[in-house]
């Protein structure tokens, strides 16, 4: 095979791209690179395969332990690894394909890889997607040789509820503690003892406790983690995958959700390189079978003397439709962000077309300001400044993001956070200000993001308007002139910006009742938002869409089953402005909410589509610029950036003053909580625990030690705590989880009981 | 011409002539059973250990092979309290529908623990098709009507080691 | 000790008793070196290490000048440049870094302090082997003497090691040096680019360091007449085994291995014969008898079919069992392999499995021929030096004593039954690694 010919460009261009190209010969073939290409990367450019098993860039660089890349390179007395080597201009490489010596050391490795491990592939999860499973069959030797017995252990040990380990079927190729270490940087996982007594631990009998653990079972190239929800569940043939986008927070990590007679089975990445590189939270990747929790509401239920009774779809639909009429115009929708546009959508246009109404209560939304400084998340990692307004933990918000910000940090990055535990201390509602205050004051931050070639800015929590704060910090910065710079706002629904659209898209009149004659809530986030559980105690009558009777159980007068965001098909926009599309990978055991939508909007008279393709088309040709489905593609693509408008933000104002108790509450909603995870039984220890974290100053003051209990109380509610000493929190503020805050206000009092 | 005919007609009397003293051919079925071909394959057995655990560990390997999908396998995990099979999984579920089986044998072939068997059993009609859906329980009996085998020393062709006679 | 007619240099001082005191080892001439490479200053005194041709004291026999060039100048590096001791000496029948840092901790201090100014390191680590307890105190109250003469001009860390045989690798030192697990790195990258915290490094043995200050005190060209080509200098040989008199002795290179073991080691007790001679440690391919007027330099060993490596000779007579000594050789390289690469951890497991078979009489022909397969499979495979010593090694004995190996096979056991200098005596770590294996994993 020729070097590929370079086109296009002119002459001097391509002489510079020559020059930082390199020329190997792998196997008798020529193949130009770019200089500092890795040995397996070449040769899979030049069409030749060096296999590997511990090997995987997105761990960090190789490591040469698992010497199944061993190649023969001329002018090295010894073989090299593949995966350890960057090509140099003249190499001339043979792989096992043509060196004799290279493929004994291949098949070396091969039978030392296999001396001890277990013949159990068709008992195995991971049999018929197992790397060592492949590569044997295509490089091994069908006989062992081995006449000792192989070495047994205890197994499956599970170093956490959901990932179990077999340390036999381990082959020691540190994927895993590398992710641990170097990726997530939870130090969870390392290696214990060494030579054939090596094996993977966690400390003592800790559990794996991190956001991310259940990315090592995706990179374990044998079946020695596992994930304990899909063990012995289906094998990789058995399945149907749908390529679809998770729905649980505005990252919108990319997924292959694979199921089996109708059933999800499990959630793995599917790798969008702008947006996860591959990587899931475990929230993304274990809640999946709450879809299943008995809990879940399957038919519609109506108010009835004492508790909720069961109806039927005729009658609900009479039900609803008779709630609609007598309401009278005065019909109030509560989205929860977690539509997609076309559900959104679908619901908006019963509520302003069907009953004349246009008041609507949204999901704390991310506006449109920052499209001008529009970034694909993945330019955090080349980032050189980083500034996060984190009032709420990015972890909490878009835990992907987090791991982005590690990336960044390890790169190179300055990453300063500003908030109640930051690295610049400021206090609740105060993120604006902070925001002017950097736009318009001189300070070594300040300076440092004007200097840099590749800044971003993010904000996590403290109102929906912070985008037009951040956008005005943005242009001060001008971060819409440079390459790699932009602006972030993490919102706190999967789909803030999409509802809002759909929404806006669906009328364009503006009539806002003043009474509320029907409330209608979409979705368990919004049942759970004390906002809207205030005009539900005002509404004469409300109606909910709900996985699980949970919070609108209580209040609600018609509950209505809703699907989950694994059943569902549409679109979805993430945070940065990326449209999306969800692939339903199962049937719902509840009714679709389109099918007896288009039936209740043709009692209605309202022209509504059932198909979620006709309702896209529908809203494409309304606020999307007409694109197609088809153009989103499976790895959908960033929209460009919008024209930079100069503009007024609003000035930013001091938080007001505490009333009830000297200290602030931060209330937060943790990353593993919420109903996806509360129905999951295998997710519970990851949940937040009854804690209250505190400063050690305001601990000190109360005499108050880490551990002990403490009692919280605001307003005649009191909630018994154990503290927390947090040494980057602001004093002045206590943080607690949003469901152990029962309904203490924002100022609280803590003290010993 | 006339000639011809007649040779014509001797021959075929000929031929009637001499069927009149051969035996009859036609074998009294279902009073007479011929033996079937050592290597006839018939209805499916899923077999056991010598300890009563099931040889099946659940690995859908035979369902990955069968060519008209009428194997299906829903694996569990084993637990002390409930231990079915050797290994760490078993099959909670094992069925064959047996209207849609072509009797190919790559299941056999393809399962690496010897655990399902094609038997001799070709006496497989019901009144109804969903009587044809093999559970495990009935893969795992002993059938009720035997099928006689013939001595596999007539043919020369070995029997497969993991055919078990039925 | 060494006797007179030969050069003493790197124990000079040292041949009646310790010469630990910072005033003891003035008198002797001690500092005298540094004084004159800073006259020299970092370019000279580069130079006449590099004229001296001062092969590696710690196993690979690499040239310390021509590794200190691969380094950046000082003035060119990024970031700073390092200055490593490998003080992390395990290797069985190895003990002169030991009596080095007992008796003239003051010459290694000097060393480092010269080779730093030659290299223009800006820091320097001592990693001593963690059981050396005694050395670590000796070496920490010199270089408190020195400090508070101000006589250390780059800083010197002394940092103890936690007890892997594998620390000593010099890339796994770096990797404990910077708190992680040691295990080795893969190379290339060499330290001398990519060592310590990512930045350049000079590592070298005890020995090695402290060969400088005698360098520099007698000329480079002078100090490479010394010896033999390619060896120059003096050696401080480890001896030990079934000999009389069994400890450190001062030889220039090229003396044999008869005069060592005969003259200076005072032969072998009752008149028994020699069977064989390891020359450099436990990692180094056995030499049977008839090798023992060989020279004892690097490269007429290397000749030989093995290696010089730390110089530690391990004298073997006729009682033992090659096949024990074998076996113990086994245990010890499986009980050290890090785990990292799999030949090396699989492969030290397997070799030892195989030889505990033919040892205890249970193994075939073919399974002679598998552990020799098996050496050759380890062997160039690995990630560091480990997995292909123990492969060398073992078959080593295999291929110079194949007969006693036969034996074991064809009579079901040791021929030797009890009366092998080994019978019965357990390796310490052979009753480590069955227990452990024997409660986690049930052989």
């Amino acid at each position: 095979m020729s070097a590929p010919e370079l086109v296009g460009g002119s002459a001097a261009d391509r002489e510079r791209i020559a020059h930082e190209l390199v020329t190997v010969t792998i196997d008798g073939r020529q193949v130009q690179v770019p200089k500092g290409t890795g040995l397996v990367e070449a040769a899979a450019a030049a069409g030749v395969e060096i296999p590997v098993f511990c090997y995987e860039p997105r761990v960090g660089a190789g490591i040469g332990a698992c010497r199944m890349c061993l190649v023969e390179i001329e002018g090295m007395p010894k073989l090299q690894t593949g995966c350890t080597t960057p090509v140099t201009d003249g190499m001339v490489v043979h792989t096992a394909g043509t060196s004799e010596q290279a493929a004994a050391g291949q098949s070396a490795t091969m039978e030392f890889l296999l001396l001890n491990h277990p013949l159990d592939c068709p008992v195995c999860d991971k049999g018929g997607e197992c790397a060592l499973q492949d590569l044997s069959f295509r490089y091994g030797s069908g006989k062992t040789r081995m006449t000792f017995r192989k070495r047994s252990l205890e197994k499956p040990i599970p170093i956490s509820p959901t990932i179990a380990l077999d340390r036999e079927r381990c082959i020691m190729c540190f994927r895993c503690t590398r992710f641990s270490q170097e990726v997530a940087q939870d130090e969870e996982l390392s290696a214990v003892n060494r030579g054939a007594l090596s094996m993977i631990a966690t400390f003592e009998d800790e559990p794996y406790r991190g956001p991310f653990s259940g990315n090592v079972t995706e990179l374990c190239p044998v079946g020695a983690l596992t994930s304990t929800q899909y063990r012995f569940k289906a094998r990789p043939w058995e399945y149907e995958q749908a390529a679809s986008v998770c729905g649980l927070c505005p990252v919108g990590c990319n997924v292959a959700v694979q199921s089996r007679e109708g059933r999800v089975q499990r959630v793995l990445s599917r790798n969008h390189p702008e947006v996860d590189r591959g990587w899931l939270c475990d929230k993304g990747r274990f809640s999946y079978s709450h879809l299943y929790s008995e809990e879940r509401i399957l038919t519609p239920r109506r108010r009835g003397v004492r508790e909720l009774e069961e109806l039927g779809w005729e009658q609900a639909l009479d039900e609803l439709e008779g709630m609609i009429e007598r309401a009278q115009g005065e019909v109030v929708l509560a989205l929860s962000g977690s539509e997609t546009l076309e559900l959104a959508y679908a619901l908006a246009k019963i509520v302003r077309q069907g009953a004349g109404s246009d008041r609507v209560v949204l999901p704390e939304q991310a506006a449109d300001a920052l499209d001008p400084f529009r970034v694909p998340i993945s330019a955090l990692a080349e980032a050189e400044e980083i500034v996060v307004f984190e009032e709420c933990p990015v972890l909490d918000r878009a835990p992907l993001i987090e791991l982005w910000l590690k990336q960044a940090r390890r790169n190179g990055a300055h990453v300063t956070r500003i908030g109640p535990s930051g690295d610049i201390q400021r206090g609740r509602g105060e993120a604006a200000l902070a925001c002017q205050e950097l736009a318009e004051k001189e300070s070594a931050l300040g300076k440092r993001l004007r200097a840099a070639e590749r800044a971003i800015l993010l904000w996590s929590g403290g109102g929906g308007a912070g985008g037009c704060h951040l956008a005005a910090l943005a242009h001060a910065l001008g971060l819409h002139e440079k390459e790699g710079s932009g602006a972030l706002l993490l919102p706190a629904s999967p789909n803030a910006r999409g509802v809002a659209e759909a929404w806006a898209a669906a009328g364009d009149e503006n009539r806002q009742p003043r009474q509320i004659g029907l409330l209608v809530v979409s979705g368990d986030e919004a049942a759970s938002e004390p906002q809207v559980r205030q005009l539900a105690e005002h509404a004469r009558a409300t109606v909910a869409l709900t996985l699980f009777a949970g919070d609108s159980g209580e209040w609600a007068d018609l509950v209505l089953p809703a699907t989950g965001y694994l059943e569902r098909s549409g679109t979805m926009r993430n945070l940065e402005g990326r449209l999306q599309r969800l692939r339903g990978a199962t049937g719902s055991p509840a009714r679709r909410e389109l099918s007896w939508l288009a039936e209740l909007a043709g009692r209605l008279g309202v022209d509504l589509p059932g198909s979620e393709a006709a309702l896209f088309t529908e809203l494409s040709a309304k606020v999307l610029d007409g694109i197609s489905l088809a153009s989103l593609g499976d790895r959908a693509p960033l929209p460009p950036r919008v024209e930079a408008q100069t503009f007024e933000a609003a000035r930013a104002e001091s938080p007001p003053t505490l009333l009830g108790g000297p200290l602030e509450l931060i209330r937060y909603r943790a990353l593993f909580s919420g109903p996806e995870v509360e129905h999951v039984p295998e997710l519970s220890f990851q949940r937040p625990a009854a804690e209250v974290e505190i400063s050690p100053e305001d601990a000190d003051r109360r005499g108050i030690s880490g551990g002990n209990e403490v009692v919280v109380r605001s307003n005649g509610t009191r909630v018994t705590l154990r503290a927390r000493i947090n040494a980057a929190l602001l004093p002045g503020m206590v943080r607690v989880a949003a469901e152990h805050c029962a309904e203490l206000a924002r100022g609280v009092e803590v003290s010993r009981p | 011409m006339i000639g011809s005919t007649l040779i014509t007609v001797g021959r075929s009397l000929g031929v009637t002539l001499k069927q009149i003293f051969r035996g009859t051919v036609t074998e009294q079925y279902p009073e007479y059973k011929r033996p079937v071909y050592p290597r006839f394959r018939g209805r499916h057995r899923l077999n056991l250990h010598e300890n009563g655990l099931e040889k099946c560990v659940g690995c859908s390997l035979c369902a990955a092979a069968c060519p008209v999908d009428c194997i299906r396998v829903v694996a569990a995990e084993n637990s002390a309290d409930n231990r079915v099979s050797a290994g760490e999984r078993y099959a909670r579920i094992y069925e064959i529908n047996l209207s849609r089986c072509i009797f190919c044998g790559y299941c056999e072939l393809a399962c690496p623990f010897d655990a399902i068997t094609l038997g001799n059993d070709y006496e497989l009609s019901e009144y109804s098709r969903s009587d044809l859906i093999y559970t495990k329980e009935m893969l795992l009996a002993d059938p009720i009507k035997r099928t006689p085998v013939a001595d596999a020393a007539l043919y020369d062709t070995p029997t497969p080691y993991y055919r078990t006679d039925s | 000790m060494a006797k007179a007619k030969h050069p003493i240099l790197v124990l000079a001082g040292a041949e009646q008793g310790d010469l630990r005191a910072l005033e003891d080892y003035r008198r002797a001439g001690g500092y005298a070196s540094l004084e004159k490479a800073r006259k020299l200053g970092p370019g000279a005194t580069l130079e006449q290490i590099k004229q001296a041709a001062v092969r590696g004291r710690g196993g690979a026999g690499f040239q310390m000048g021509q590794k200190a060039s691969f380094l950046p100048s000082p003035g060119q590096a990024k970031s700073p440049i390092y200055l490593v001791v490998n003080a992390d000496e395990s290797e069985p029948g190895a003990f002169k870094d030991r009596e080095i840092i007992n008796r003239v901790p003051h010459r290694l201090i000097e060393g480092i302090q010269i080779a730093a100014l030659a290299i223009g390191a800006e820091r320097c680590f001592v990693y001593i082997r963690g059981e050396y307890l005694s050395e670590y105190e000796v070496l920490s109250a010199a270089l408190a003497e020195a400090e508070a003469a101000k006589l250390v001009s780059v800083p010197i860390l002394v940092h103890r090691g936690a007890g892997a045989y594998i620390c000593g690798e010099e890339t796994a030192l770096l990797e404990s040096l910077e708190g992680k697990r040691g295990q080795p790195r893969s190379k290339p990258p060499f330290p001398a680019l990519v060592g310590l915290y990512n930045s350049p490094t000079l590592i070298n043995n005890v020995e090695t360091i402290a060969t400088v200050p005698k360098v520099i005190e007698l000329g480079g060209e002078a100090y490479a007449k010394i010896g033999v080509k390619d060896s120059t200098g003096t050696r401080v040989f480890s001896l030990s085994g079934d000999v009389v008199r069994g400890g450190n002795y001062e030889l220039p290179h090229g003396t044999s291995f008869r005069e060592l073991i005969y003259d200076c080691g005072g032969g072998i007790a009752a008149g028994r014969k020699l069977k064989a001679i390891i020359p450099g440690g436990s990692s180094s391919p056995v030499l049977p008898a008839d090798q023992v007027d060989l020279s004892m330099d690097f490269d007429s060993v290397q000749k030989a079919g093995s290696f010089l490596g730390s110089a530690s000779v391990i004298v073997i007579d006729e009682r033992a069992c090659m096949v024990q000594l074998a076996l113990r050789i086994g245990q010890f390289y499986m009980n050290e392999s890090c785990g990292k690469c799999t030949p090396c951890r699989e492969g030290t497991r397997w070799i030892e499995m195989i030889l505990r078979k033919i040892e205890q009489g249970r193994a075939s022909h073919a399974e002679l021929d598998l552990l020799a397969d098996v050496c050759d499979r380890v062997l160039g495979k690995c990630l560091c030096a480990l997995g292909d010593s123990d492969a060398m090694a073992v078959a080593s004995y295999v291929k110079h004593f194949r007969a006693e190996f036969e034996a074991h096979i064809e009579q079901g056991g040791c021929p030797y039954g009890d009366t092998s200098s080994l019978a019965g005596v357990r390796s310490p770590v052979d009753e480590i690694y069955r227990g452990r294996i024997g409660q986690e994993a049930a052989l």
